[in-house]
Order: structure tokens, then sequence, then C-alpha cells
């Protein structure tokens, strides 16, 4: 008995030490301003990301202009490194071209000569584009030297842009299979 | 006190929702329990799903079918340019190529670079677009058809052959050194090729050798397999072509030594259906000569280059008595 009431004591004596109440963290007003204060970051968080969103298409909307060849775009960008080997100064028959030749060629040289595992037929049909594609850029100075005319100069022109369309089909299937990507 | 009744009433009224839905639920759809049981589905057999090697080997498959299909493309494309190219033919003098634009620069003095070839001689040279080349093999270029002046001057050039640019670039005298290329056969289409009871001309190497695959050998690969130059065999063509074993090493093609993977290619893609080659091969350590005879095909290429139109022109190689293919004899 007497041990009970001892430990009633004992547990009244815990409870006294208890503070009165739980002190509410903040009232009606608090909560309201912090609402209206997470609404309000919200709102810049969906401004920030619609920024970012214009960003990405602005971004986009550049590519696309660069690839379907805005005026001069593709030869405003620096020819450093082995980007060198392209043009800088296109002639007026490129207007022919397709806009994203230069951007082809640029990707052509980024490549190493050849893959660290050679597949000797796709790496034989690429040989075979890069002397075709020689060949017809000596043609292309010698038929500029004879006097040829524009037109048939921009039919040579646009051959040899299609044989580089070629050969960056086969480079990046010849790639692929590298497994370099 | 007016925000604690509001509170108030909406508790009220999410619990009026809470019990009517689970009034609803008890009752069930009346619809639904009046209909007939649907009658159980049809067996369906257990999906065998394909085992990781399965799906590797089909993986395999569809990278060799992209690599064949780019071939195609290339020997599709290959072909339509020739027609086109056909009429400039006359314009060079040269059976080499050296894959730049060429033209004039103000006084005649050298021929600037307008374009450089991707993958061309030149540009394997360092030969950039802008440089201005003012002598080919020691031979100054002067007057207003540069072009022409170095396509004379690589007339009698062999493919293969080194030849000395000099060049300036930006102001500054540069010595360069082009291994000119022969020049790719556009003549292949012609009726003559019929002649030969051919049926086209097979693009860039015989179907027989393009599934193998090549690796130029590092000085770590050489030691490892006692060889300080050639080209290691990584695949050997699966049909057994060229009597070639993975893990051979290439010493020489006819006695040429194949710098590099893509060098291979190129001599063993100078070759027709037929003709004898010697390959001088390093097979466990021990040095072999490998005589053997292309194998056959429908198609043979550079037919005119070869026997017709430049018999004194090797395209790409030197080679040690090459013969003549029976189909053409």
């Amino acid at each position: 008995m007497s041990d009970l009431n001892s430990r009633s004591a004992e547990l009244a004596k815990l409870l006294r030490s208890l503070p009165q109440e739980a002190a509410a963290p903040y009232g009606y007003q608090e909560f309201e301003r912090r609402a209206h204060e997470r609404a309000r970051h919200a709102r810049g968080l969906a401004g920030g990301e619609r920024l970012a969103a214009a960003c990405v298409l602005g971004a986009v909307l550049l590519a696309v202009l660069v690839r379907l060849g805005a005026p001069g775009g593709a030869a405003r960008l620096p020819a450093t490194g082995a980007a060198a080997l392209v043009r800088t100064a296109p002639g007026p028959e490129d207007e022919t071209l397709p806009p994203h030749a230069g951007l082809a060629e640029r990707w052509l040289a980024s490549l190493p000569e050849e893959p660290a595992i050679v597949h000797v037929g796709t790496r034989a049909a690429v040989l075979g584009l890069e002397d075709r594609i020689a060949q017809i850029d000596d043609l292309l100075g010698a038929a500029g030297d004879n006097g040829d005319a524009l037109a048939r100069l921009a039919t040579l022109r646009q051959e040899r842009a299609r044989l580089v369309g070629t050969l960056v089909q086969v480079r990046y299937a010849e790639v692929l299979a590298d497994g370099s990507l | 006190m007016n925000k604690s009744r509001l509170i108030g009433a909406r508790g009220a009224g999410a619990l009026a929702c809470v019990l009517l839905l689970r009034a609803a639920a008890a009752a069930g759809p009346p619809a639904a329990a009046a209909a007939p049981p649907a009658p159980p589905l049809p067996a369906v057999p257990a999906v065998q799903l394909p085992s990781q090697a399965e799906i590797d080997a089909q993986l395999r498959s569809a990278q060799k079918q992209l690599e064949e299909a780019a071939h195609e493309v290339a020997r599709l494309s290959t072909q339509f340019s020739g027609s086109v190219m056909e009429e400039f033919m006359p314009l060079l003098a040269a059976h080499v190529v050296i894959g730049v634009q060429l033209e004039p620069v103000p006084g005649n003095r050298g021929a600037r670079v307008r374009e450089v070839s991707p993958g061309g001689p030149a540009a394997q040279a360092g030969i950039r677009s802008g440089d201005v080349i003012v002598a080919v093999n020691g031979t100054e270029l002067k007057g207003d058809a540069p072009a022409r002046q170095v396509s004379s001057l690589l007339h009698d050039v062999k493919p293969d052959t080194p030849v000395s640019l000099r060049v300036e670039r930006d102001g500054k005298p540069l010595a360069l050194t082009v291994t000119v290329r022969g020049a790719p056969d556009l003549l292949a289409r012609l009726p003559r090729v019929q002649d030969f009871g051919l049926e086209g001309h097979e693009p860039f190497i015989q179907r027989s050798l393009r599934d193998m695959e090549l690796a130029s050998l590092t000085p770590g690969l050489g030691s490892y397999f006692g060889a300080d130059k050639g080209v290691l065999v990584l695949r050997a063509p699966a049909d057994g072509a060229l009597q070639l074993q993975d893990g051979d090493v290439i010493l020489a093609i006819d006695g040429r030594s194949p710098e590099s993977g893509s060098h291979a290619a190129r001599i063993l893609g100078s070759y027709l259906g037929g003709e004898k080659i010697t390959l001088r091969i390093l097979r466990q350590h021990k040095t072999l000569d490998l005589e053997m005879t292309m194998p056959e095909t429908t198609h043979q290429r550079d037919v005119h280059r070869r026997e017709v139109v430049l018999p004194q022109v090797d395209p790409h190689v030197t080679r040690l008595a090459p013969q003549r293919s029976p189909a053409l004899a």
C-alpha cells in the first residue's frame, strides 16, 4: 500500500513538472501568413519553370534555325582544330546546297580517322565514298578553271553534298557498330 | 469563431459523404448484381521471354543488317554519282585524286584551297581550307587555271605515291606530303561491262570479306603477339575466306604491309574474285605464307579501270604479279 502511495506521489510529481499546456506552434494569423508565403514561393517557382521552359524553347528554335540554314549560321561558327577543315568562306553557289552540309562535315571532322575495331565491309564503303568525294572536289576545281557555268558547277556541288550526306549515314552506322557512341 | 464554425460544417459534410459512400459500397451495383457471370477468359499460354543470349544474338543480327544497309546505301549513292560526273571527267588529266577544291588567287601565284574532302588524301596530310598551294613536287603553280595545272602535274603519278606540296598558311611557308589515291572508277556502268557477262560491279570489297573485323596493332598488342607491325584479325571471315583465323596478324598482303585496318581493307578491296593473293601472317608466333585465290563473285569491280581503260595504273596498291580473273580470260 505504501509502495502504491509512493508511486502515486512520484507520478504526481512528474505530472506537475510537465508544462501547463503544449503551446500551439503558431496561431491562425501566423498560419495565414505562412500560407501566403508558400503560395508566393510556389508562384515564384512556377515563374522560374516558365522561364526555364522559355529558355529550352528558345534553344530548340535556335537549333532548328541553324539546322534549317539561318543565312550564314553555320559559317559563323568558329573553325578550330579539326573543324578547321571545313570551309570558312562559302561561295555564291552554296545557296543551292542543303543548309546542313557544313554541320555534316564538322561532325565528320570530329570523328577519329578509323574506329578502334574496323568492320571491313563498312570501312570499305566509307573509303569508297571518301574517294568519290575527293574526286568530285578535284573536278570542281578543274571545272571552275574551265569557266564552266554556275549551273553546271551547282550540279556537281549538289552531288558532293549528297555524297557527304551518305558518308555521314555510313559513318554513323560504323560508329554505332563500334559502340563508341 | 466563424472559422471554427466553418471548419465544423466542413467536417460534418465530409463525414456525411464518407457514410454515403460506404452505404453505396455495401449495397453494391444493382445492375451488376443482376447480370449473369462473365464467361471465363481463355487460358493464355505462358509468355516465353527471350533470354539474354537470344537478345544478344538478335542485337548482333540487327547490327549486321545495319551495316549491310549502310553498305548498300553507299553502293547506290556512289553508283548514282557516276552518271553525274561522267561529263566532267575529261577535265581531269590525272588518274589519282588529292581531294581539294582549288581556286585561283590574285596575282596567279598558286591555288587557294576552297574545300578539303572529308577523309581524303589532303585532309589526312593536314591541308586546310584557306591554304595556298604554291608548288607541287617542286613545280610552282602559275596562271589562272591552277586546278588543271595540278591535275596535269599529277598525270604520271601513281596511286599511293607521296606528293610534296609547298603551301602557304597565314602567310607562312609549310611543306606537306600528300599520298594520292587512285581515282574511283566511273566506267563500270557502261555497256562494255555487260560484254564480260558481269551483272555489275561489286562495290568496295568482296562480299565474303565484309564480316571481317580488324584492329591496328598498337605497341602493346604487338609485343603480346610478337610483331612490331601488321593488322590484328579480331574476327576472321565466317566462310573461311582468305584462310584466316581469329588472332592472326596480317603482316603483308602480296608484299605490301598494311599500316592500319583501313589500309588493309583498301588493299583487300582492290582484288577481283579469282585473283591469286598471298598473305604473310603471324599465327601463334609463327610466320606463315598463305596462298589462295580470292573468292569468285558475280560482281567484279573496277573492270574497265584495270583491264580496259587504264591498264597501266594500279588503283590502290602495288601488287606483285596480279593475275587476271578467270571470268575475264
